[in-house]
């Protein structure tokens, strides 16, 4: 038999597309990029004296808050709706197997935040072209880092911002598999990861939390806008590995909670 | 998959939430083309049977088969030739009635967009096809499930409580349609439903379920034989008396229904004994008829007068 998974994931698409919550996000971001916008305006900081140091200020900025928590709610949303609603007694009735239902659900998810994520790029650098200059970065003794190279690490850091914001896409997903009305599952999913971000360094679990990292890929951007000698990588692959096991955690046991639990309620 | 194996095939199914059995080694069978009612007083373990069959709900244990294809060992398969609506449709209300059945259909294989025009038209929600379903009334979602669960041509046809809000000409359309399609079509249609008279008019056989296990199953006709011990009798001029009874221990019991009409319980199924006792007695017996049961009274009569299925 073959795949359900492409026109389930066409499905998902379809009806995301016809939902109020993905263009309210979009609004949103650029709301944010414009109020970090004209926030950046009074800051002397030399971080916003050039366009890559805006672009990795206001990302870090958007990303701090509203970004996470539209992002999570996106994700909270995905299967709380259908057992809250009971589509998913119909979507299940089909020639689907749940793994394929769920999977397309986390892609779904993914493919958002990616979208999500884009939009706020895109606000943010055609915001920062207004005022500054995409050139070399330089100090008193010169040019550090050369245009090219800004555009990589530029690139590099939105790439990489995927890695935690993925593991964020997962955690929803996962709450949205055990917590069956969506109100309830956006609300526990925005709480936990407030309460999480407020009490992690005290109680000294930050290093084991992939909230962590949300922002750190801007804020390399941003030092290197300084035109510091930033030392970055190490940290780089304690993102990759704490954000990734977290997400492939996540999406695992939401995956076997789904696939086994009894939706008869 | 044998062209003799039953549509729908339930054997010694069991399920356990925490400390209730809600299905009890249950077995049945429900043969191809048929219109067969599942009835059963709440908590009997009715929707959860009927949630076991799209892989809702696991099964504690048993076999759970579709025109012979077990429904654990190859799911798509067996789920193919099955439209399922369990419990009271659900859709997606921010998108129209026909945006829903294509999102359906695109799960199903080659249901072409004709397909859905003429569900749409026979389930009669041509017209409001582009409306968002939000704005729909429960009978037209309930009609619209029924749409959803014919996309594909299904040989078998699952309906939990079909006609639920639906008034009583929509109701009859509706079971008509399916009954139409049962005879046209060969379609089995196995539906749960607490109106007792919906199932007794359009089925042509019932299984009843209390506690998880099977409580009787057959055709309705034959389940519903009339009640040879129970005679009701319209006479012309007087009616029998004390007297009468006293000399005849048989008769357990009398009751007047009208003032020429009396219904008689006896002893034993025979209403010709009866005749001939009162008209040796001299009485004028203008209609005598052993009484006609109900579904709804076979279903109290076995499920001990619980509240309604």
């Amino acid at each position: 038999m073959r795949s359900q998974f492409v026109p389930l994931l066409l499905n998902e698409a379809a009806k995301a597309a016809r939902r109020t919550l993905p263009y309210f996000g979009i609004f949103a971001l650029g709301l944010a990029n414009v109020v970090t916008y004209f926030a950046a305006g009074h800051l002397t900081n030399a971080a916003t004296e050039n366009a890559w140091g805006y672009v990795g200020f206001s990302m870090q900025m958007v990303f701090s808050d509203v970004g996470p928590i539209l992002i999570v709610t996106f994700a909270a949303r995905l299967m709380a709706e259908e057992t809250g609603t009971g589509t998913i007694r119909a979507a299940l009735a089909a020639p689907v197997h749940r793994w394929e239902f769920y999977v397309a659900k986390a892609v779904i998810g993914l493919l958002y935040m990616m979208v999500f994520s884009a939009a706020a790029l895109l606000f943010s650098v055609a915001l920062a072209g207004i005022h500054y200059r995409f050139g070399p970065i330089g100090d008193s003794a010169g040019i550090v880092y050369s245009r090219n190279q800004a555009m990589q690490e530029l690139l590099a850091a939105y790439a990489l911002s995927w890695i935690p914001l993925g593991a964020l896409v997962m955690y929803g997903l996962l709450i949205s598999t055990l917590i069956r009305t969506t109100g309830e599952a956006v609300s526990v999913a925005i709480a936990t990861l407030i309460v999480i971000d407020l009490t992690k360094h005290l109680a000294g679990l930050d290093p084991y939390i992939f909230t962590r990292h949300i922002t750190y890929p801007w804020l390399n951007l941003l030092q290197m806008a300084h035109a510091m000698d930033y030392q970055w990588r190490p940290e780089v692959w304690k993102m990759i590995e704490l954000s990734g096991v977290s997400a492939v955690i996540m999406f695992v046991a939401g995956l076997i909670i789904f696939t086994r639990e009894d939706l008869n309620h | 998959m044998t062209g003799h194996s039953p549509a729908l095939a339930l054997e010694d199914v069991s399920k356990r939430f925490g400390r209730i059995q809600a299905v009890n080694h249950l077995s049945f069978e429900v043969e191809p083309g048929q219109m067969c009612g599942f009835l059963g007083p709440n908590g009997a373990g009715k929707s959860t049977t009927l949630y076991m069959i799209p892989r809702l709900v696991r099964p504690g244990g048993g076999r759970l088969s579709v025109f012979g294809v077990d429904i654990w060992k190859d799911y798509k398969k067996a789920i193919r030739s099955v439209g399922v609506t369990v419990e009271s449709p659900a859709f997606y209300e921010y998108l129209t009635g026909r945006k829903n059945l294509e999102l359906a259909a695109s799960l199903l294989d080659k249901v072409s967009p004709r397909e859905i025009d003429q569900i749409l038209e026979r389930i009669g929600l041509a017209e409001r096809q582009h409306d968002r379903v939000r704005v729909y009334s429960t009978g037209m979602k309930q009609r619209l499930g029924i749409g959803r669960a014919m996309l594909g041509r299904p040989r078998l046809l699952i309906l939990d409580e079909p006609t639920n809000g639906m008034d009583p000409e929509g109701t009859n359309e509706v079971l008509s349609f399916l009954r139409e399609q049962v005879r046209k079509e060969g379609l089995t249609v196995f539906v749960s439903s607490h109106l007792m008279s919906e199932i007794e008019e359009f089925c042509d056989t019932v299984l009843v379920i209390d506690q998880g296990r099977l409580v009787a199953s057959g055709r309705v006709k034959e389940l519903l034989k009339p009640h040879e011990r129970i005679v009701r009798v319209t006479f012309q001029g007087r009616i029998p008396d004390g007297d009468f009874l006293s000399r005849h221990g048989e008769i357990l019991r009398v009751e007047p229904v009208s003032g020429d009409t009396v219904e008689f319980t006896l002893a034993r199924d025979d209403s010709a004994w009866l005749n001939q006792c009162l008209q040796q007695a001299g009485f004028t017996v203008s209609a005598l008829a052993p009484k006609q049961k109900t579904l709804k009274e076979f279903f109290l009569s076995i499920t001990g007068d619980k509240s309604h299925a």
